[in-house]
Order: C-alpha cells, then sequence, then structure tokens
C-alpha cells in the first residue's frame, strides 16, 4: 500500500515538472523550426517545415553577426560581475556577522538601504560620466555588483551565524592571521551558499535587460537580451527567428546546468538545510 | 594536506578569474569599432531597431559614406515602445544622445521637450520640399526639428477581395454602407465580417484613431479645439467612433475570440479570407507578404468608412522624424543636417524605396512606386482626390495613453460608448495638464 501511494505521488510530480518545464521549452524549440508563416500562428503543433538550422543561420547573420559579440559580452559581464560579487559578499557578511560595534552596524544599515531604495537611471549615469565609465563594460560590471551586493550580504552572514566562532578561535590561536582564518577556515565552509549566490546571481546578471539597455549603450556593446528585440515590431514581427534567438541563448546556462548540476544541487540543498 | 589545498586552490581560481575577466572585461567593449583616419568626422545614428528600419538605415549610411568619404556614420538601435520612449528621454538629458536619431512625431515628439533638447532645422533647404500637413507634427511654435524618416502609415480597413467579390459587394463609403455590407456577410456565413483582436490591445484603437480623417473633413478645427479643451471625446463628431466600436460588437459582427486573439491571427484570418475585414494599419500589408505571401493579391485597403459625411477620407499616420539633439556640435553637427538633408534628397527616397517602403510619402520628391502591393495602391485614389489627412496624435499633442484599454471595453461591449468617452476624457485631461497646455 504504502509504496504503491510512493509511485502515485512520484508520477504526480514527474507530470508536474513536465508541464511546468518541458512544454514551455517545447514550444520554444518547435516555433523556432518553423517558417514565419507557421510561427506567427502559435499553435503547438509539429513544424510543416523544419527549417530549425536556417533559422538559427539566420539568426546568427542579422546585423553581422551581432549575437557572437553579445554572448562574448555578456558572458564577459555575468562572469566577471558574480564573481566579483561572491569574494565580496562572503568577506563582508564574514566581517558584519563577527564583529559588532557602531562601525557593521552601520554597514548593515547601509546594506538593508541598499534592498530598499531603488536605484535611479539618470544620477547613475551622472555617477558614471564623472567616473568616465559610461558605456564602459567596468562601469556595467560595478553597477551589476552593487545591485547583488546587499542580497548576497544578507545571505553570508545568516550563514557564518551557523559556523561556530570556536573554530575562528582555534585558527588564530595556532598563528593564522585573520586573512588566513578568513581565506582557509570560513571560505570552504561557505562554499554551499556560494553556490546558491552564483546560481541566483548569474541568472538574474545574465537575463538583466533594462541594466545594460540605460548603462551600456551602443551596438559593440550589446548583450544577448538586447538581441531578442532584434525580431520584433509592432506590425510586422519574426518570431520563428525570435524563438531561434531564445533558444540559442538558453542553451548555454542549461549546458552548463549539466555539467554543473551535481555541485549546483549539492549547494543549494546544503544551504537550505544550514542556513 | 589534502583539505589544507583545496581553499587555497579556490582563492587561486576566483583572484585570477577576477584579475583576467576585469582586464578582458575592460576591452571588450572596444571590440569591432574599426580604425579612424585623421581629419575624418565620426557620427553616431540612432534609429529603432525593428529589421526592415535597420536594413533600410544600413543602405542609407553605405550610400551617404560613398557621397561624403569624410564622414563615418556609426549605427546604433534603440527597443520600440515604452522602453525606446525612456532610452531617449535618459540620453538626451544626460546629453549621451547620439548625433542623429529618430524618433515619432506628433504627440511623442511634444514629450521630449524639443525647444530645450533639439537643433532647430528651420532653416534647411529640404524643409520646402515637405508635404505641408507634416510639418506640425514635427514643430513647436519656436521652430521645426524633424525631418521624416520614411512613408506615411495608412490606417482604414484592410478587407478581403475574394469575400467581397463573391458576395458582390461594393467599397463603403459611409458607415450605413459599411454596416449593410457586414451584415450581408454575416447572413451568407461564409467570413467572419470584422476581425478584432483585443489580445493585442493596441489593435482596438483603429477604428477610433482611423476615423479621424472623416471628423477633420466636416470639422477642421476640431483638433485644435481639442488641444485648447473645447472640443471634446464626449460630443459628436468623436463620439461617433466610439459609438462605432461599441456597434460593431452589438451587431454580432466580431470574430469569436476577438478578446484574446493577438495581432497576427487577425492578419492570417483576413488573408485566408476567413475574416472580411480587419480595421487596422497598412502594416498588414507587410506581414501578409511576409507570412502569407500567395494571398497577397487579395487583400485590399479603404479609408474608415464615415458616418459624418458622404465621402470618406484616408487617416495617415504621419513617419517618425529625424532629430539632431543640441549636444551635437561643430563638425559633428554638419554632418549630421548633411546626413539628414541626405534623406531628403531623391537619392534618399530612392534608397527608402528599395528598402522595402511605399509611403504615400509626405516629401514631393518622393512617389509610390509602380510595384507597390495592390492595397496601397489602391489607397492612391484618396490621395489623388485630396480626400486625406494625419492621424489626431500628429495634430494634437494630447493622447491618454488609456486609449487601448477604453477601446478594448467599448469594443467588447462592456462599457458603453459614452462612458468609454467620458473616462477617455478624463485620461486626456491628465495628460494636457502634465504638458502644461494653456486652458486646461
Amino acid at each position: 500500500m504504502r509504496s504503491h501511494s510512493h509511485i502515485v505521488r512520484g508520477l504526480v510530480a514527474l507530470a508536474v515538472s513536465t508541464i511546468v518545464f518541458l512544454v514551455p521549452f517545447a514550444f520554444i524549440v518547435l516555433t523556432a523550426s518553423k517558417t514565419s508563416a507557421d510561427a506567427s500562428r502559435f499553435e503547438f503543433s509539429w513544424p510543416g517545415d523544419f527549417v530549425l538550422l536556417q533559422n538559427i543561420a539566420e539568426v546568427f547573420k542579422v546585423r553581422d553577426f551581432v549575437i557572437v559579440r553579445a554572448f562574448i559580452n555578456s558572458t564577459t559581464l555575468t562572469v566577471s560581475s558574480v564573481a566579483v560579487m561572491v569574494v565580496l559578499a562572503a568577506m563582508m557578511g564574514y566581517v558584519v556577522q563577527r564583529r559588532t560595534g557602531l562601525f557593521t552596524s552601520a554597514a548593515r544599515m547601509l546594506v538593508l538601504a541598499a534592498l530598499i531604495v531603488p536605484s535611479a537611471v539618470v544620477p547613475t549615469i551622472w555617477v558614471l560620466q564623472a567616473l568616465g565609465l559610461y558605456k564602459q563594460m567596468l562601469g556595467m560590471i560595478l553597477i551589476e555588483v552593487t545591485g547583488g551586493l546587499p542580497f548576497c550580504v544578507l545571505l553570508c552572514s545568516a550563514f557564518v551565524a551557523t559556523i561556530p566562532r570556536e573554530l575562528d578561535e582555534a585558527a588564530a590561536l595556532d598563528g593564522a592571521g585573520p586573512l588566513r582564518v578568513f581565506f582557509r577556515v570560513i571560505l570552504p565552509l561557505l562554499k554551499p551558499v556560494v553556490v546558491t549566490m552564483v546560481v541566483v546571481q548569474s541568472v538574474a546578471v545574465f537575463n538583466d535587460f533594462t541594466g545594460p539597455l540605460y548603462f551600456l549603450p551602443g551596438e559593440e556593446n550589446a548583450t544577448v537580451q538586447a538581441t531578442l528585440f532584434n525580431f520584433q515590431s509592432q506590425t510586422l514581427s519574426q518570431w520563428n527567428l525570435l524563438f531561434a534567438d531564445i533558444l540559442l541563448i538558453t542553451v548555454p546556462p542549461l549546458v552548463l546546468y549539466l555539467f554543473f548540476n551535481r555541485q549546483i544541487v549539492e549547494g543549494m540543498v546544503n544551504g537550505a538545510v544550514k542556513g | 594536506m589534502k583539505s589544507s589545498n583545496a581553499p587555497r586552490r579556490l582563492v587561486a581560481l576566483i583572484g585570477s578569474m577576477v584579475v583576467v575577466l576585469c582586464s578582458a572585461a575592460c576591452s571588450v567593449g572596444s571590440l569591432g569599432t574599426g580604425e579612424q583616419a585623421d581629419g575624418d568626422t565620426t557620427i553616431t545614428y540612432l534609429v529603432f531597431n525593428e529589421p526592415s528600419t535597420v536594413k533600410a538605415a544600413n543602405a542609407l549610411i553605405a550610400a551617404f559614406e560613398k557621397d561624403n568619404p569624410a564622414i563615418k556614420v556609426k549605427l546604433d538601435t534603440m527597443p520600440t515602445g515604452s522602453d525606446g520612449d525612456n532610452v531617449v528621454k535618459t540620453r538626451l538629458s544626460t546629453g549621451e544622445m547620439s548625433d542623429v536619431f529618430s524618433y515619432n512625431s506628433g504627440s511623442l515628439l511634444q514629450a521630449i521637450r524639443p525647444d530645450e533638447y533639439l537643433v532647430s532645422l528651420s532653416d534647411q533647404s529640404w524643409v520646402k520640399d515637405l508635404d505641408k500637413s507634416y510639418l506640425p507634427a514635427v514643430s513647436t511654435a519656436k521652430g521645426l526639428y524633424g525631418a521624416p524618416t520614411g512613408g506615411t502609415t495608412p490606417g482604414g480597413v484592410v478587407y478581403n477581395k475574394a469575400v467581397y467579390a463573391k458576395l458582390g459587394l461594393k467599397i463603403p463609403k459611409t458607415w450605413d454602407q459599411f454596416r449593410a455590407n457586414n451584415l450581408l456577410i454575416k447572413k451568407s456565413g461564409i467570413a467572419t465580417p470584422v476581425e478584432q483582436t483585443f489580445g493585442d490591445a493596441w489593435t482596438a484603437q483603429l477604428v477610433i484613431l482611423a476615423d479621424f480623417a472623416n471628423i477633420a473633413a466636416v470639422a477642421p478645427q476640431w483638433a485644435a479645439d481639442y488641444t485648447a479643451n473645447k472640443a471634446h471625446n464626449v460630443d459628436q463628431p468623436a463620439l461617433g467612433s466610439w459609438q462605432h466600436l461599441r456597434q460593431l460588437h452589438d451587431d454580432g459582427l466580431l470574430n469569436k475570440d476577438f478578446a484574446s486573439a493577438t495581432y497576427d491571427k487577425g492578419v492570417e484570418a483576413l488573408a485566408t479570407g476567413k475574416a472580411a475585414n480587419y480595421p487596422m494599419l497598412a502594416g498588414v500589408i507587410d506581414a501578409v507578404r511576409q507570412n502569407h505571401p500567395q494571398y497577397l493579391k487579395d487583400i485590399g485597403m479603404f479609408a474608415m468608412p464615415t458616418a459624418t459625411g458622404t465621402d470618406s477620407h484616408l487617416t495617415l499616420f504621419l513617419p517618425s522624424g529625424y532629430y539632431i539633439p543640441k549636444t551635437s556640435t561643430g563638425a559633428k553637427l554638419d554632418a549630421a543636417k548633411k546626413l539628414v538633408a541626405f534623406t531628403q534628397t531623391a537619392k534618399g527616397c530612392e534608397l527608402l524605396i528599395q528598402s522595402g517602403s511605399y509611403g504615400p510619402f509626405v516629401n514631393r520628391l518622393c512617389q509610390v512606386p509602380a510595384d507597390a502591393p495592390a492595397a496601397i495602391k489602391e489607397l492612391q485614389t484618396y490621395v489623388a482626390a485630396g480626400n486625406t489627412g494625419p492621424a489626431l496624435e500628429s495634430v494634437s499633442p494630447i493622447k491618454g495613453p488609456d486609449l487601448p484599454q477604453l477601446a478594448v471595453e467599448v469594443g467588447s461591449g462592456i462599457r458603453t460608448a459614452d462612458s468609454g468617452a467620458k473616462l477617455y476624457d478624463q485620461n486626456v485631461l491628465q495628460q494636457a495638464q502634465q504638458l502644461g497646455l494653456p486652458g486646461w
């Protein structure tokens, strides 16, 4: 009886995840394989002519292979800003949790304020212009880091709270300096929360459309999300090419997930239990 | 040993990643920019990122650079819709606007404060070639700021000629004739009389917007009165458009899925003869040409039938304009003016037509090409007879942002025409007050 209900539950879970994850993906693949006439019907059907490869070739050719440049830009932006964000957040989360005092409580307030107060576009551009970072990849990376940092710091400081202080003290007694304590004792223990941050923030930065739109204008600075707009207009859209582009953009994160899924799932699960 | 190595490796990995990628990041921005010779002027040129627009812009740049070897033009794009509006406003107010940019004419132009941000082009020689109807759409009291980017977009009723031929129907000129046609089509059962696609809310406005040339034909002062808070939607003749929208629904003329159908569905229904009429922009013709080319010959178009006269007038949505921001100065300003002037020559027009534009145009050097789709040529009878007029948004700065939603409500039979028009007047009031117009 008991194993029977397990099977039923398993099947239900399987069915739900199929509907939620696989059906939309199948729709993307099917639409990307259609001719523009078929795609404009928005039907969940097998394409009349299977032209996936032609569509993908077409998407690549649009505007002098802008999508290749967009992939380079998006990858640079995502990897750099997430790497900086994670290291800074881990350090700050550790200090803010371990040391109590006027300075750290002020820092805590600032982190909270950064979560609550929205950033405004035009003043941000003024700051970038003053620093000579407007239309520069470095400026965009700093903006993404600033945007993601508060959330990551909160996550880290909550996690550090679960690490016994005795560990720091033992390392200090053995003669380790503060940097050494952090890098060799604390950071390895933060692995689960680091994985969580990397996954959440990579998705957020990779999918950011409005940020690069305002802070990183220019054809040479295109990001992948911006290329989606090459195929839509009010009275004439090429849905097949749009979906082929979506497919191209979806595939790299998906491949990464296939390779790293063990670490990602482990990290998420660990984080969930401990944090 | 092993456990002490792992963290060090992690640190080294992250550290080197940061260093390498940061340095790579700083240089990747310059990827793809070419070398620049001394003495050359490089200007940037910003257009909407619709495929056809970009294609035309590239052709234009190639021809312009050939004629002006000392000037290099760099193309830049922005999305359409509200994202594009925000990009334009942001870049103007931070002084980062491209040297030449295209943006909507009419009410949207007024919203970016042309007097403050744009260079006046009143003294340019090409201004005399422009159609008089276009000038107000790119001007303020202080000057003229824009040159047309392409042809006008007619709005009216796109119809299926095969259905009309089968039932022996004539092109209607008045609303009563249109209604009689539709009732006949309904009775015959061979097609949906009128296609509506409220899944894309903007499509619901066409019955109202495309009727404006008819209103202006009997009440030429209406737009000025409307801007001055003296004419309103709740009164005739404007109320008539709202009543038509409601009547189409009440007569049971619409397709069954009108509430959720999308624009592309509407195009297909019309092309294949499942629907007889579709109140829409002439852009439908391009969509049919791309997605259903075998049916292109069945597509025709006529002006919105009138309830205020005996002869219907075609409403023309005026083209966007090319503008130059005040931040372009010196050699760049001269180059930018040259580029704008180039678009207004016969050669510029030829390039427009080659990239798929067919008018009708607002520059007298530019004529509708002989190989334009039949539906466009059909509309030439209105142009020849002088029975055309600009859309309301080109002659008045006020257009309430809630019009699509209110049109959907009235067109779906949820709200009466009077109530819809009244709510829209309130919406217009807010818009006018925001713009600080006198009399509100």
